[in-house]
């Protein structure tokens, strides 16, 4: 699905990641974690394309496909679709305008659109601005659920569940249900779309299997295993053990 | 009461120009009776029908309660009937009606107010009549095309529009010329009075080009709980224009509201305003102004008036600067006269943030789409009930801005 290989990348001439590789095969769902400033966000930004994020080296592979020669929006409608952790207000733009956009491209998807509208009780948030006055958890739930709408095959959510309640999580967690198991063609095909998670608490990962995880130390991927293992060892001993446990690692070799 | 402000435009080099000159031969020509270019609606060509439909004046009356036109500087009212509703050409009405010239003729605004209004008073009348009767609530809008034809060198109008008590109306007005006129002057005059727990929803469209000089001149009555709502949109601005309305709550309990949405192009000069003088006790007004520039100048001015006791005012001014060409000025201003008064206004002009084009990109939007929404979403009047018209204006002044290409969105409400 997507491989990512050797990246580097400078925001305002500053190398933030170094030599970071990650290949995410068909349907898998890998999570991230690292501590804060660690570059995750970076890493996402990169994926989705934004300019002020420039990649000195290596290459993100999606499907066959170098991102690195696409622009956003083209990277968009080839499937990656994003959930960021602080999307901007736009004045007077509606969450009815992008689902609007979705349906123009889209049009056989109305009918499932107005279910998911209904299912995950969003009628109040369509005529809404974008992000304008609604609480972290609620920006959370509009961001994953335009990826309801869009279906994309390769998802990337950033901190979907840091600082909400159980119920917004519970929420969050029926959005990505949906999204994991969503038709992702015309001939009705259920597959398991494919994506990329950044979470501190894992309180996510109890809505799926996460088939493996990453943790991002200093710029660069520093650990890759399974998920409950690293989460566990994280919550019990904190991101210095995985460094630690990195460094060790680097010695042995 | 109006205030024509602006005697000289200033441009973004910063030298001044005269905004409009009305020459000696214009005037005479106001003054003729001229023969009237079409006999009958059905005479006119497809391009005036395709011309007039793009500020939403539309031949096709279904959804109209009726319509008046003025082809060049003849006036022609459609023969619907809708039960209270009179539309009649004004020079038809001060001979059927004697109170007219008693009660409303040049009483919101005076014969010597500036010089176009006195140039329009020794003229042949022109324009339009429009009643409301009393407790009559018109479903279908109104429209009033004016129409400029190649051979109108100037359109001089007065125009009164009269809703009694109870009544509503929403009217259409819809500006423009033909595709081969070449240059003009649009001059007007409206005399608005809004009785007693009345409402009007007016919506001006306007679509020129950069050889027309545009001067309206319009005084607004509201009695006791009427309510006036008033946006203009223009999406081709002329050469030079300057609207600056003046509306006097007088009842208790009265409200108003303006809105403007402008694109500014290269070598023109919109002077886009208003005052509201907030008479009524517990009445309250708001201007909304919004423009988007591409070149050329864009004034926002307007100024509100608390007069009454508890009357509630605010004024925001907003514009988007899209290039290094051109200039808004943006002057939104209060006077109270009242210490229960409550006032407030904001003024903001910028550009687009990179930011917010990227993440509708990361949507699917491309480049153009995404701008187009950022635009129509900052040109947003917030009126509740958005006409069909003025929604269709408002996308062509977002998609013009941005460059962007004709899309059509699914609604997915009411599925």
């Amino acid at each position: 699905m997507i491989d990512i290989r050797n990246l580097h990348v400078s925001v305002e001439g500053k190398e933030i990641l170094h030599d970071v590789n990650i290949k995410l095969l068909d349907g898998e769902v890998h999570a991230l974690f690292g501590p804060n400033g660690s570059g995750k966000t970076t890493l996402i930004m990169t994926i989705i394309g934004y300019p002020q994020f420039k990649v000195t080296k290596g290459e993100i592979i999606f499907e066959g496909k170098n991102l690195l020669d696409l622009e956003i929006d083209e990277r968009a409608r080839l499937g990656i679709g994003v959930a960021q952790q602080r999307p901007p207000t736009i004045k007077g733009v509606k969450l009815r305008n992008i689902i609007d956009f979705y349906l123009k491209n889209n049009p056989e998807k109305v009918d499932y659109i107005s279910k998911q509208i209904e299912k995950f009780e969003m009628q109040d948030f369509i005529d809404r601005e974008i992000n304008a006055d609604l609480s972290g958890g609620e920006i959370k739930r509009s961001e994953i659920f335009q990826m309801v709408v869009s279906s994309p095959k390769f998802f990337i959510l950033d901190e979907p569940d840091s600082g909400i309640d159980p119920e917004f999580l519970g929420k969050i967690g029926g959005m990505l249900t949906e999204i994991l198991h969503s038709e992702k063609n015309k001939n009705q095909i259920i597959t398991r779309s494919s994506g990329l998670i950044i979470t501190h608490t894992g309180d996510i990962l109890n809505y799926f299997n996460a088939d493996l995880a990453h943790l991002m130390m200093n710029g660069t991927i520093g650990c890759t295993g399974n998920p409950q293992e690293m989460l566990e060892q994280i919550q019990q001993h904190g991101y210095e053990y995985c460094i630690n446990c990195n460094r060790r690692k680097k010695r042995e070799l | 009461m109006h205030n024509n402000k602006h005697k000289k435009g200033l441009q973004a080099n910063e030298e001044q120009f005269d905004i409009v000159d009305i020459e000696e031969e214009d005037i005479l020509r106001l003054k003729e009776n001229l023969p009237p270019e079409i006999r009958s609606l059905d005479e006119m060509k497809a391009k005036d029908v395709k011309t007039l439909a793009e500020v939403g004046m539309l031949m096709d009356e279904s959804n109209r309660s009726g319509t008046y036109l003025c082809y060049g500087q003849c006036g022609f009212v459609s023969t619907q009937f809708v039960e209270g509703l009179e539309c009649i050409p004004i020079a038809e009405a001060l001979e059927k009606y004697l109170w007219l010239k008693e009660k409303y003729w040049f009483k919101a605004i005076r014969r010597n107010e500036d010089k176009i209004v006195e140039v329009i008073s020794n003229s042949i009348p022109r324009g339009f009549f429009i009643r409301v009767k009393k407790g009559y609530k018109i479903k279908k809008p109104f429209q009033a095309a004016l129409y400029m034809t190649r051979s109108t060198r100037v359109q001089g109008l007065h125009n009164i529009v009269i809703l009694e008590e109870d009544s509503e109306l929403t009217l259409l007005t819809g500006c423009t010329r033909a595709h081969d006129a070449k240059k003009g002057l649009h001059l007007a005059i409206s005399e608005i009075y809004i009785g007693k727990n009345a409402k009007l929803v007016n919506t001006m469209i306007h679509n020129w080009g950069p050889s027309f000089d545009i001067e309206p001149r319009t005084c607004t009555i509201v009695e006791e709980g009427g309510i006036f709502t008033n946006t203009y949109c223009s999406t081709n601005p002329p050469r030079t224009v300057q609207i600056y309305p003046f509306t006097h709550l007088k009842g208790d309990n009265s409200s108003a509201k303006y809105a403007s949405i402008i694109l500014g192009l290269p070598n023109t000069y919109c002077d886009i305003g208003g005052t509201i003088l907030i008479e009524g006790a517990n009445s309250g007004a708001e201007i909304c102004a919004r423009a988007v520039c591409k070149g050329g100048t864009i004034v926002q001015t307007g100024l509100l008036i608390g007069k009454g006791e508890n009357c509630r005012a605010h004024i925001d001014c907003a514009g988007l600067m899209m290039n290094n060409e051109g200039m808004i000025e943006a002057t939104p201003a209060l006077r109270a006269l009242n210490p229960n008064a409550r006032m407030s206004h904001e003024a903001s002009i910028g550009r687009i943030a990179p930011g917010e084009l990227a993440y509708l990109m990361s949507k699917g939007f491309t480049e153009e789409k995404a701008l187009s929404t950022i635009i129509r979403g900052f040109i947003d009047p917030g009126i509740e009930g958005i006409s069909p018209e003025l929604d269709a204006a408002l996308t062509e002044v977002a998609e013009i801005s941005g460059h962007g290409e004709e899309w059509d969105v699914i609604p997915i409400r009411n599925r």
